[in-house]
């Protein structure tokens, strides 16, 4: 290979003159300015009221624009016995061709502008997505705009999106991860509340046309949307654009603004569950009751949970649990933030299964001796510097500011919200640490959910005696795995 | 190797983008006096510079008995180094001498088992049932001395510092042929990630090494023994690599990670760590002129490795016959064709990859990467929306740099079999060898494949990513020419690809059908030399 430059051996003799530190301590930085985005800034609102939010490039961006419709509505609105209306819908607002477009023909004019146009529906709130090069931006937006307003459902491509969903369906028991995932939100929410709703086969197939056709006039409503925008434009233009676009979208007939997700109505029991499964490593999660974003006690929370759980390596859980002990390739703790009711705490880890025992006494040890005494003021400092001077980070790209912006006010956050997190997350002091670990990590409102063998869980791991059922302190219960296509409880 | 005085300072600073490839982001290379390479792209829309540096060494580069070690490097990089990690350096490289001296005993216990197991004396040697009370004892030992260094060690220090500087996304990753190490600060840390950096590769203490083994056995379960197919994949890879050293997974077979020694770890990293090996990858907020001084200063202090590495001379043999697999696992059916194909800067990829792309719509990239958008692509559109006989139809072509393989995968639809779809797949692929493309959907695929690469140029981490696939198989000037290459590809080439590679004794045939399934009608157009009895 040809070696281009190399620099001359002078150089290094030259800047020797500037020693190299013996600690990274020694080292000194310039001051980064850093504004956090304003949401008023970005936002703007077409002629209906849509709220629109406008990120366009810099001077580095691709030639690319990305536009994205988010709107309010999803699987809480689903009919009983309909389950999974919500998530063929999400997919055929696109894939089930327009009415002037079958599906062949728009797949055909996307290729042949080399956009890509998705769209899809989860549990509260669905959205769809167009990425296309700058010179094609208007055709490619007439393609979004027939597809959200103008959607056909053919036939022929729901009866292949039941079939692909079907085989979805099948595959239900045969990881552990999938296990506890159905498994795991009626144990939280109640088997009624919409969140732990799947959908059977019998359910998929009573999925009809007309269901997604009434499904889109509840949803193609004003009120329920709100627009992201970001890449290759003019703020200006692309406004005026999105408005001849959408601004005088009207509600369809019967279109409804869509009410807030429901809360569950549960009372949660607290307690150990078990599902057996035979494979070579169990899933082990816990969730307590958490909080939401607006709550005053938020930051202080947040802190005292990425203390414990965060990302990487640096908190408790991972040095105890991975670095120290060698359980598990990851365990980490998360904080919902609850958009539209009361958040979760959910740590979670995967381990061999003899291990999950001993894995699951490490964890609650950690979350006791957090209950127990303050952090030192260096353990918090280094959590709350990793916050403060990642923040920047965290608005990345155009995209990701009008995308984060969209999706908060799609729930009613206020945009101002990140203005002050970093004043508020280096106000967090160690006893504001342990006093929230001492309220929210109740450990007698655990629910813990174990998926893996059954008997090599229980045993635990002679190198560290401790049967599983003992671990916890709370009551074990057994619970079925279920039929994958129409969860009827299998025979344990 | 030696310090070359032959340039001056004033010729350091070439801007070096190829003329034909405006679209690429203009790339800068320079190479410190040690011989390691610095690539930096500019870009200030933001107060922060994605980073990384590459190992060229993978699995390629192991052998029988330390498969595995150069995943199980990436973990050990993060162990720290002599000034980092420990309270007490001195008694930190005692314990790791008395650990080591421990750890000969214990492998000559595992000796002791192995040969047990061997002679079917006891089912599995790594079950605690089965260790001998030596063994025992010396497990005990070696624990004392473990809690003794963790009372000393500063967990994980590294990883501190850059976490409390503000680093997101810190990781390393290990392919077949590259090991890379990344993350992403504030503008203003770059120093910061000089000294850290350097002082790894400078000054590296593999503490905790035998713990770590354990991790690494905990994640091999959760990323390929726990997923449904993770065994057979593995095994269907094996089948597929016959000499070329990509038979093994990059994370190894699990009896050599449990047994590789510290003595073994310290020659890989000499040979292979070695900055003539090395090549750093910059995308930002940062002037290029201090960044490359910067470099030089921190970076040009590791020794080079005057032997330089072994190459790998192993080429694989032509296949000589169709080699099939029949499997069962938990999880929907599928067939899978692989064919072994060529690395990804040879000068028959491009069409390659437009043949996957033509076929089932992938992206036209080298590695590993996904498909995004629609399901488009020719085998979609025969075997799912016409014939209705599968779910899903994709191509994809993976190269890597010393081979490459080309993929047709389809998942039967309800009351299907895979052996039905075998035939369908291979059909589309004759059509194309024998009636070639239209001008159309080349056009097509070129113009998906560059949106393609522009998307992957919108971030600093994109742009890191992207460069570093290219680096990994070739170099800068195969990032440059990606665009061109993409767009000289000729109808008779995509032709002409789709004639040459896929014979009949280079099939490698991957049939999986669901574990304790009820056995499905025999499809009359099931291939020949499927054994009968074998399909349930």
């Amino acid at each position: 290979m040809k070696i281009r430059v190399l620099i001359p051996a002078l150089l290094p003799a030259l800047l020797g003159a500037q020693a190299i530190p013996p600690r990274p301590e020694a080292l000194a930085f310039a001051p980064v300015q850093f504004r956090t985005p304003s949401a008023r800034e970005h936002q703007a609102r077409l002629k209906n009221g849509i709220p629109v939010f406008l990120a366009p490039n810099g001077k580095d961006g691709a030639p690319l624009v990305r536009i994205t419709v988010n709107w309010k509505g999803g699987g809480y609105l689903e009919p009983a016995g309909k389950e999974g209306l919500a998530t063929l819908f999400g997919s055929q607002l696109v894939l089930g061709g327009t009415a002037s477009l079958d599906p062949a023909a728009l797949q055909d004019r996307l290729e042949a502008l080399a956009a890509t146009l998705t769209s899809s529906c989860a549990p509260t709130a669905g959205s769809i997505s167009l990425t296309v090069q700058e010179k094609d931006l208007q055709a490619g937006l007439d393609l979004l705009v027939q597809c959200l307003t103008a959607p056909a459902f053919a036939q022929d491509r729901l009866e292949l999106a039941r079939r692909q969903a079907r085989q979805g369906l099948s595959r239900r028991n045969d990881m552990v991860g999938s296990i506890a995932g159905y498994l795991q939100p009626a144990l939280l929410s109640g088997p009624d509340h919409f969140s732990a709703k799947q959908p059977t086969a019998a359910s998929l197939d009573a999925v009809t046309r007309e269901d997604l056709l009434a499904f889109h006039r509840r949803l193609l409503h004003p009120a329920n949307l709100v627009v992201a925008a970001s890449g290759a434009f003019d703020r200006k233009a692309m406004l005026e654009r999105l408005d001849r676009a959408l601004g005088a979208l009207k509600p369809a007939p019967g279109a409804q603004a869509s009410p807030v997700p429901p809360a569950p109505a549960f009372q949660r029991k607290p307690g150990l569950y078990l599902a057996a499964k035979d494979a070579p490593q169990a899933m082990l999660t816990w969730t307590l009751p958490g909080l939401r974003r607006t709550d005053p006690d938020w930051h202080k929370a947040y802190v005292m949970n990425q203390l414990l759980g965060g990302p990487g390596f640096t908190s408790r859980l991972m040095k105890k649990i991975r670095s120290d002990e060698g359980l598990t390739y990851g365990v980490y703790s998360n904080m919902g933030p609850g958009p539209h009711y009361r958040g979760d705490i959910t740590g979670s880890m995967q381990t061999k299964n003899r291990s999950v025992a001993y894995a699951l006494r490490l964890a609650l040890a950690e979350m006791a001796r957090l209950k127990e005494a303050p952090p030192s003021a260096a353990e918090l400092q280094v959590i709350k510097d990793g916050l403060l001077e990642s923040f920047p980070a965290q608005w990345g790209s155009k995209q990701a500011i009008a995308g984060r912006f969209a999706e908060e006010a799609l729930v009613g956050w206020n945009g101002d919200w990140w203005q002050d997190f970093r004043e508020k997350v280096q106000a967090v002091t160690p006893a504001d640490v342990q006093a929230m670990a001492r309220k929210y990590l109740e450990l007698d409102k655990l629910v813990i959910l174990a998926v893996g063998r059954k008997a090599e869980m229980e045993a635990g791991d002679p190198d560290h005696p401790g049967a599983l059922k003992d671990a916890a302190g709370l009551p074990v219960t057994e619970l079925p795995l279920r039929d994958p296509l129409t969860l009827k409880a299998l025979d344990k | 190797m030696r310090r070359s005085l032959r340039y001056g300072w004033g010729l350091a600073a070439i801007l070096a983008a190829g003329p034909l490839a405006a679209q690429t982001p203009p790339v800068l290379e320079r190479t410190l006096s040690n011989g390691m390479k610095l690539v930096m792209v500019e870009r200030h829309d933001q107060p922060t510079i994605a980073l990384g540096w590459m190992a060229r060494v993978g699995s390629a580069n192991e052998r029988p008995g330390i498969t595995g070690l150069a995943h199980l490097f990436e973990h050990m990089m993060f162990k720290g180094t002599r000034t980092l990690g420990t309270r007490d350096a001195k008694r930190d490289a005692e314990l790791n001498r008395l650990q080591d001296g421990v750890q000969a005993k214990i492998r000559e216990e595992m000796a002791v088992l192995r040969e047990r197991q061997r002679r079917g004396e006891i089912p599995d040697m790594m079950d605690p049932r089965a260790r001998t009370p030596r063994l025992e004892a010396l497990l005990k030992e070696f624990d004392a001395l473990v809690k003794e260094q963790r009372a000393l060690v500063v967990k994980d220090e590294m990883d501190q510092i850059y976490t409390q500087a503000g680093a997101t996304g810190i990781n390393a990753s290990t392919s077949e042929d590259r090991t890379f190490y990344i993350c992403s600060l504030p503008s203003n840390k770059l120093e910061l990630w000089m000294w850290i950096e350097s002082d790894r590769l400078a000054n590296p203490v593999f503490r905790e090494f035998y713990s770590e083994r354990d991790v690494i056995l905990e994640e091999r379960r959760q990323t390929l023994e726990s997923r449904p197919t993770g065994l057979v994949d593995e095994a269907f890879n094996a089948l597929t690599w016959k000499a070329v050293p990509y038979t093994w997974e990059v994370i190894g077979w699990p009896s050599d990670i449990a047994q590789v020694t510290r003595e073994q770890a310290d020659e890989f990293f000499a040979t292979y760590y070695a900055p003539n090996n090395l090549t750093a990858v910059l995308v930002g907020d940062f002037d290029p002129d201090r960044a490359a001084a910067m470099a030089e200063r921190y970076l040009g202090r590791v020794p080079a490795n005057p032997r330089g590495v072994p190459p790998i001379v192993t080429l694989e043999p032509p296949q000589v016959a169709e080699q099939r697999m029949n499997a069962d696992a938990e999880t929907t059916p599928t067939v899978t064709l692989d064919f072994k194909t060529v690395s990804s800067v040879h000068k028959d990829a491009p069409a390659l990859m437009a043949l996957a792309g033509i076929l089932g719509g992938a992206q036209a990239f080298p590695g590993r990467f996904g498909q995004g958008g629609a399901p488009r692509g020719r085998l979609h559109k025969a075997l799912v929306l016409e014939a209705k006989a599968a779910t899903s139809a994709t191509a994809h072509f993976s190269g890597m740099r010393y081979g490459g393989t080309f993929g047709l995968r389809a998942v039967p639809g309800p009351g299907r079999t895979p052996e039905e779809l075998e035939p369908m797949v291979l059909a589309e692929l004759e059509k194309i060898a024998r009636d070639g493309v239209t001008d159309d959907e080349l056009q097509r695929y070129k113009n998906a494949a560059e949106v393609g690469f522009h998307t992957r140029m919108e971030s600093n981490t994109g742009i890191r990513e992207t460069l570093s696939q290219y680096l990994s198989a070739g170099d800068v000037a195969d990032f440059r020419a990606a665009l061109d290459r993409i767009r000289a590809v000729t109808k008779e080439d995509v032709k002409a690809a789709a004639s040459k590679y896929f014979p009949k004794a280079s099939r490698n045939v991957l049939v999986v059908h669901r574990k304790g399934a009820p056995a499905m009608p025999r499809p009359g157009s099931m291939p020949p030399s499927m054994p009968k009895g074998e399909v349930k």
